[in-house]
């Protein structure tokens, strides 16, 4: 798992809300630097990895909502709201594709275990099925993460959310 | 831990977000950061007790979820702190979220492939219950680095330390 980007530039004597800007600009440009790799369904650790970047931008979304709430303006709340619903979207759906990944994991180890002790390939009926039920449902969840993906990439959504964090 | 079809648990996906009292955006960073940082430790460890019981897999989950937050937390405050003594508090809180993490995993598998029975035939079953039972064998062993650790932490006055360190 990637360790988390170091913050630069914070102010620790300064504001809450002035380093809320300058920390969320940064766990956000971190979530894209794994954009690259989206494309391929096979780069398990970097889907991975960027599930991870999106869940520590949702952590600290969260811990600075009281930095956004604070400016008296309902419309402003309810955005936030809205883009962090957007980012608990995509960390589930990239959840349950690591789910999928290591339950596949899982279930090919033990067939191998088992093949290795008994010095033959196990066939083993219920293994067989739940693997492929799961590379199914795997490949629907990779497609609706890449749907949503790249709805919210033609809506600008990255730069919508920069310049209302950092408004 | 029973694990019985009647009694297979609800997977829960996200520990709901901890409210954090009293932050104010015009409050300075270091006191905000000192503030969440003790809040979340102590929802930490109010699931301790339970965790380490083992009798109810949400005390983990939470456990587990809460040191993500605290950690994401720490990540973003670090600049806060002097560096080697908040290293050193880092990495403890990794171990945990480590360590339950190992049982999480475990728990969640295990309640999912038992979710999974109701859809297959009989001999597909035996093939399941066979991988249920070994996961539950690999849970027995994933709770003993994080009961160590926990041994660990009583013995060493990690909790104090840790308040003292952040309350500041």
């Amino acid at each position: 798992m990637a360790k988390a980007h170091k913050i630069a530039g914070l102010k620790p004597l300064r504001s809450y809300h002035e380093n809320a800007r300058i920390i969320l600009s940064q766990r956000l440009e971190e979530v894209y630097t794994w954009e690259p790799f989206i494309r391929d369904e096979t780069r398990r650790e970097e889907l991975h990895n960027m599930r991870i970047s999106i869940k520590r931008l949702r952590y600290t979304m969260e811990l600075f909502r009281v930095a956004y709430q604070n400016r008296g303006q309902q419309s402003a709340v309810s955005i936030y709201t809205e883009f962090l619903a957007m980012i608990v979207d995509l960390q589930e759906i990239l959840g349950d594709i690591h789910d999928a990944d290591v339950v596949l994991a899982v279930l090919t180890d033990y067939a191998s275990q088992l093949g290795n002790q008994e010095r033959q390939i196990a066939v083993l009926p219920g293994i067989v099925r739940l693997i492929a039920r799961t590379e199914k449902t795997r490949k629907a969840d990779y497609e609706t993460f890449l749907e949503k993906w790249d709805q919210l990439s033609a809506a600008g959504f990255k730069q919508k959310l920069l310049s209302f964090l950092l408004s | 831990m029973k694990w019985g079809s009647a009694q297979i648990p609800v997977i829960k996906k996200m520990a709901t977000e901890p409210a954090i009292k009293g932050i104010s955006p015009d409050e300075t960073l270091e006191a905000c950061a000192r503030q969440i940082i003790v809040s979340y430790f102590h929802e930490m460890m109010s699931y301790k007790e339970g965790a380490k019981e083992g009798t109810d897999i949400e005390f983990v989950h939470e456990m587990r979820v809460t040191s993500r937050r605290l950690r994401a937390a720490m990540d973003n405050f670090a600049d806060c702190f002097p560096k080697k003594p908040f290293k050193k508090h880092y990495k403890k809180i990794r171990a945990i979220t480590r360590t339950m993490g190992a049982v999480r995993d475990l728990d969640v598998l295990i309640v999912r492939f038992q979710n999974e029975l109701t859809n297959l035939t009989e001999v597909e079953q035996a093939d399941i219950l066979g991988l249920i039972g070994h996961l539950q064998w690999e849970h027995k062993k994933a709770r003993k680095p994080m009961l160590t650790l926990f041994e660990e932490l009583e013995k060493t006055n990690f909790e104090t330390e840790f308040l003292e360190f952040f309350r500041g």
